[in-house]
């Protein structure tokens, strides 16, 4: 690939991956079209892929003419902190909504179609079965997007960390209350709950869910650590 | 011997800094007409300023990024002569956009101009 250290160049300094990827193909075309045009003027291959590189510009002149466009800079290399600190909170808050929103019209089709506020006796298994979802499953995964956004743009290690810190610290801690089996009434919660609490998963669930968390950001460090984003 | 006379010393020399927004209006200039793709665009700002404005034709697409992110042209992919190429069209408000750099590039071209034709203007 003609650019490869261009690109990393590029993403390393914060150029948002979109941009990259579209100049890069941009490049190449524009590229192949010059070293058409020197061989139509009678150059051989050679020269006229030379002829065309120097025409094109060098990497340092393309990278400069990105890393001078602020407005081509992605969120996560301008704002890491508001990215890996502050999103996962949110993507924690729509990890309890949308269970609760589900339980709820869950019970809504019940009651409306059985005509019976009484709770059904599989309530219970989808209630158990949601939570063990969202903190066995969805959170180590929200953890490994995180990573994976990190790694599009080769930000540090230290911000996939974070927000596995994040994530870890608060997130599976989700429990779930609900009416018991053909009980009448009652409430329906899903909320969050410390280590060892009455009602939170103990210290070895969560030693098991931090270590599940946190492992997509330490795999990343170690995957950055032997790639080669070696850069001019 | 094949020629290729459309970088000379001048053109490579070209000061960047008294370029400064010229190339965005030209190729505000140049979309007003047809829509293209990057390296027409290189090859029509060559061809209209007779080979004086002719940088590395390379960074003329972090400057057409920057202006679609701004609104004022709009990229889309289409198929064209066996590849995808991304041509470029100029919006309503890249329109805008021209009107206003003319008239600010014919403002300071005029005062320029006037100040180069002596010392008629000194007190």
């Amino acid at each position: 690939m003609p650019f490869e250290e261009l690109r990393e160049r590029l993403l390393r300094a914060g150029i948002a991956p979109r941009h990259v990827r579209r100049y890069l193909a941009e490049l190449n075309d524009h590229l192949d079209d010059l070293i058409q045009t020197q061989r139509d003027a009678g150059y051989d291959a050679q020269n006229a892929a030379i002829r065309a590189r120097a025409r094109l510009g060098d990497d340092d002149d393309l990278a400069i003419a990105m890393l001078a466009r602020p407005a081509l800079y992605s969120l996560p290399a301008r704002a890491p902190w508001l990215v890996f600190g502050l999103f996962p909170l949110a993507a924690l808050i729509a990890l309890c909504a949308v269970p609760i929103a589900f339980l709820a019209a869950a019970a809504s089709w019940h009651v409306h179609s059985n005509g019976s506020p009484a709770a059904p006796a599989w309530f219970q298994d989808l209630a158990l079965s949601l939570v063990f979802l969202g903190n066995w499953i969805l959170t180590p995964l929200i953890a490994g997007l995180f990573a994976l956004l990190a790694s599009r743009q080769r930000l540090p290690a230290r911000w996939p960390l974070i927000a596995g810190i994040v994530l870890a610290a608060i997130g599976f801690h989700m429990q779930a209350s609900f009416p018991g089996p053909h009980q009448h009434g009652g409430s329906l919660g899903i909320g969050l709950s410390f280590p060892g609490g009455q009602d939170g998963m103990g210290w070895s669930g969560w030693l098991a869910v931090t270590l599940l968390t946190i492992a997509p950001a330490m795999l990343y460090r170690v995957w950055r650590g032997r790639s080669d984003f070696s850069i001019r | 011997m094949p020629s290729d006379n459309r970088y000379t010393d001048r053109t490579m020399t070209t000061n960047p800094s008294f370029m400064s927004g010229v190339p965005e209006l030209l190729v505000l200039r140049l979309l007003q007409d047809r829509e293209m793709y990057g390296y027409e665009i290189v090859a029509a700002v060559a061809a209209a300023t007779g080979q004086v404005v002719a940088p590395k034709e390379g960074v003329i697409y972090p400057l057409l990024h920057d202006l679609e992110k701004e609104g004022l042209l709009r990229a889309q992919r289409r198929p064209a002569g066996g590849r995808t190429r991304v041509y470029y069209t100029l919006t309503s408000k890249g329109v805008r956009r021209l009107f206003d750099l003319s008239d600010e590039w014919t403002r300071m071209t005029r005062a320029i101009q006037h100040v180069l034709k002596g010392p008629s203007h000194a007190v």
